[in-house]
């Protein structure tokens, strides 16, 4: 082999492992989630065979998956909302340069840094109905009159509590996107707009809510996808009970408790489609504003 | 996709944001000054209460976790729970063996994973940022789709593959998931910090005769360290953190992290509060720890990462 066909060929040699990785344990398997979701797939009761859509009438004829698809709406608007409003606050709140600014960034990263799994045993303990500090702390400034079981009971507050919880785990995302953007605005903007009078609020939404809009999209989408795949939380704060139950969670019952492949195959397209197409859309609508700004 | 132009601004803005100088945004009057202490003090209560709660616990005996009103200091202060998970003086020894075995497990597998993504991606991130090849803006673009795509689109698919190779409940299966799962994201970082690196370094190093291979190795890499840093502190991060895909991948204590291992306790119901609050910050202590003394280089690899 001489040189330079040694030198033609490194690049496809340096990325043949990634290649290989990617194509047999992402495209492929992406592939056969959508081919399969046509299919009857039952590993204990063969064979498999062709349905079309049989899958997702079944889906959607079961009141269980259907009540799932809304709690998981309710579970992305409260994730959205909470984590971007709140990533934006930290993130202005930590915009001024502080001697403290690298310590508490430290601090505000950790809940992203530990596993959800952990996370949400912690907070299963501060939900306890009996022995939980939030009904303890409430009940001492009298927000409560009495000590309440939290989960399980009421479908929407238990969503939130839920919620709340990868709420804590994903807003420092946000305010990490959000600080990036708010650092990179020229201070001389501040500047002159408080020599024409302005205070701060005014400078936030003129100077640095336009500015920031790229970020916020960012943060939004992150948020999206995470919050629409919540798993992890409700597995470990609800179990697999249908009230608050989400559609990551009917799709590993469907498919690891069932045994029904063919349908857990199609919820997993229903769900990686409504994945794409939110995200798109949260980007168009987002990027659009700043264009126009 | 980004321009040239924009890994600037993002390379410059991460600085800003790790080192912190340059943001004197907003004026300080007492007033405000006060309001900003009060909002600082929230939020660090906000990320901190729920992890000294659990620290709180697991340092209580078990009448003093279970009372009401609750204590908010452990009185009295007590390693017992401590003992208990990790089995010293011989207490607690079904949990703790348990326990110290998912957690070798989840260094293993976690450890692996990182090294594997972040060689794969450095070669791949450097070709892509760097060389010429025919199909590279596809192979590029489609491979930073797949971080649109929800991990569990190939859940499924990637157990029945693992399933068909007998490769079920072995560290291998685990490790080629992580593997798949995060070299997007490795690659997307590490892309990003090369093209924050000047060319004419390795132009340099072509004058005096070293081949791309030796500019990679012997210019690129020790400039990109930060980079790499972030890469790898990252995919350890987060495939610590990963549950669900362990938890259909793994099927006894030979294979399950940690993880997996806490949630089955909490499954128990019959594990004290005090003791499954000690095996939580046991299981969540690396990346604590890790996530503290390496705060730079993720919020730098989250930045750059994010910015699309």
């Amino acid at each position: 082999m001489n040189a330079s066909f040694r030198r033609r060929m490194l690049p496809y040699v340096l990325i043949s492992p990634l290649v290989v990785f990617i194509g047999a344990l992402s495209f492929v398997p992406t592939a056969d989630t959508t081919i399969e979701a046509f299919f009857r797939v039952m590993p204990l009761d063969p064979p498999t065979r062709f349905i079309g859509l049989g899958n997702f009438r079944e889906l959607f004829t079961d009141p269980v998956i259907r009540e799932s698809w809304v709690n998981t709406a309710v579970y992305v608007a409260i994730g959205v909302v909470l984590s971007v409003v709140f990533g934006t606050a930290i993130a202005v709140a930590l915009q001024r340069r502080s001697r403290f600014r690298g310590v508490i960034l430290a601090i505000i990263v950790l809940p992203w840094a530990l596993p959800a799994v952990v996370e949400a045993v912690i907070w299963s303990w501060i939900y306890n109905p009996t022995f939980g500090v939030m009904n303890s702390a409430l009940h001492s400034v009298h927000a409560i009159g009495g000590y309440h079981v939290w989960l399980g009971l009421d479908r929407w507050l238990t969503i939130l509590l839920i919620e709340i919880v990868q709420v804590w785990q994903i807003t420092p995302l946000s305010v990490l996107i959000i600080l990036a953007a708010l650092q990179s605005i020229q201070p001389t903007l501040y500047e002159a707009a408080r020599v024409d009078g302005a205070g701060p609020v005014a400078m936030f939404r003129r100077i640095s809510l336009p500015l920031i809009r790229p970020a916020i999209a960012i943060a939004t989408v992150e948020a999206l996808v995470l919050s629409l795949n919540i798993f992890d939380q409700v597995y470990i704060l609800n179990g697999i009970a249908p009230l608050g139950s989400s559609i990551m969670l009917q799709t590993y019952v469907t498919t690891f408790t069932d045994l029904n492949f063919g349908g857990g195959y199609a919820l997993s397209l229903l769900v990686t489609l409504a994945t794409a197409a939110l995200s798109m859309a949260a980007l168009a609508l987002l990027y659009r504003r700043v264009e126009a700004a | 996709m980004a321009d040239a132009g924009t890994h600037e601004r993002t390379a410059r803005a991460v600085t800003r944001v790790t080192e912190g100088p340059a943001g004197r945004a907003l004026s300080g009057r007492p007033a405000r000054a006060l309001g900003r202490i009060v909002a600082l003090a929230v939020i660090l209560l906000w990320s901190l209460f729920p992890i000294y709660w659990a620290l709180n616990t697991s340092l209580s005996t078990l009448s003093g976790s279970d009372s009401t009103p609750v204590h908010y200091f452990p009185s009295p202060l007590t390693a017992t729970s401590y003992r208990q998970a990790l089995g010293i003086g011989g207490a607690g020894a079904g949990i703790s063996s348990q326990l110290w075995r998912s957690l070798l497990n989840s260094a293993i597998e976690s450890g692996a994973a990182m090294v594997l993504t972040v060689v794969i991606a450095i070669f791949a991130a450097y070709a892509f940022a760097r060389l010429r090849f025919r199909f590279k803006r596809t192979i590029f673009v489609s491979v930073l789709a797949t971080l649109m795509l929800p991990a569990y689109a190939t859940l499924i698919p990637l157990y029945r593959i693992m399933a068909s190779l007998g490769l079920v409940n072995t560290y291998i299966a685990v490790i080629l998931v992580y593997v798949s799962g995060f070299l997007p994201l490795a690659i997307w970082i590490l892309y990003n910090y090369f093209n924050t690196i000047p060319p004419e370094l390795e132009e340099a190093a072509a004058v005096d005769g070293a081949g791309p291979v030796r500019a990679l190795l012997r210019v690129v890499i020790p400039v990109a360290a930060p980079g790499i840093a972030a890469a790898a502190i990252i995919t350890f991060l987060l495939a610590w953190a990963q549950f669900l895909f362990p938890l259909i991948l793994t099927t006894d204590i030979s294979t399950q992290p940690v993880t997996v291992i806490v949630a089955a306790l909490n499954q128990q119901r019959i594990v004290p509060f005090t003791l499954l609050m000690a095996c939580g910050v046991i299981a969540a202590a690396i990346p604590g720890i890790l996530a503290l003394v390496l705060n730079r280089y993720i919020v730098q690899g989250i930045t750059a990462g994010s910015i699309k």
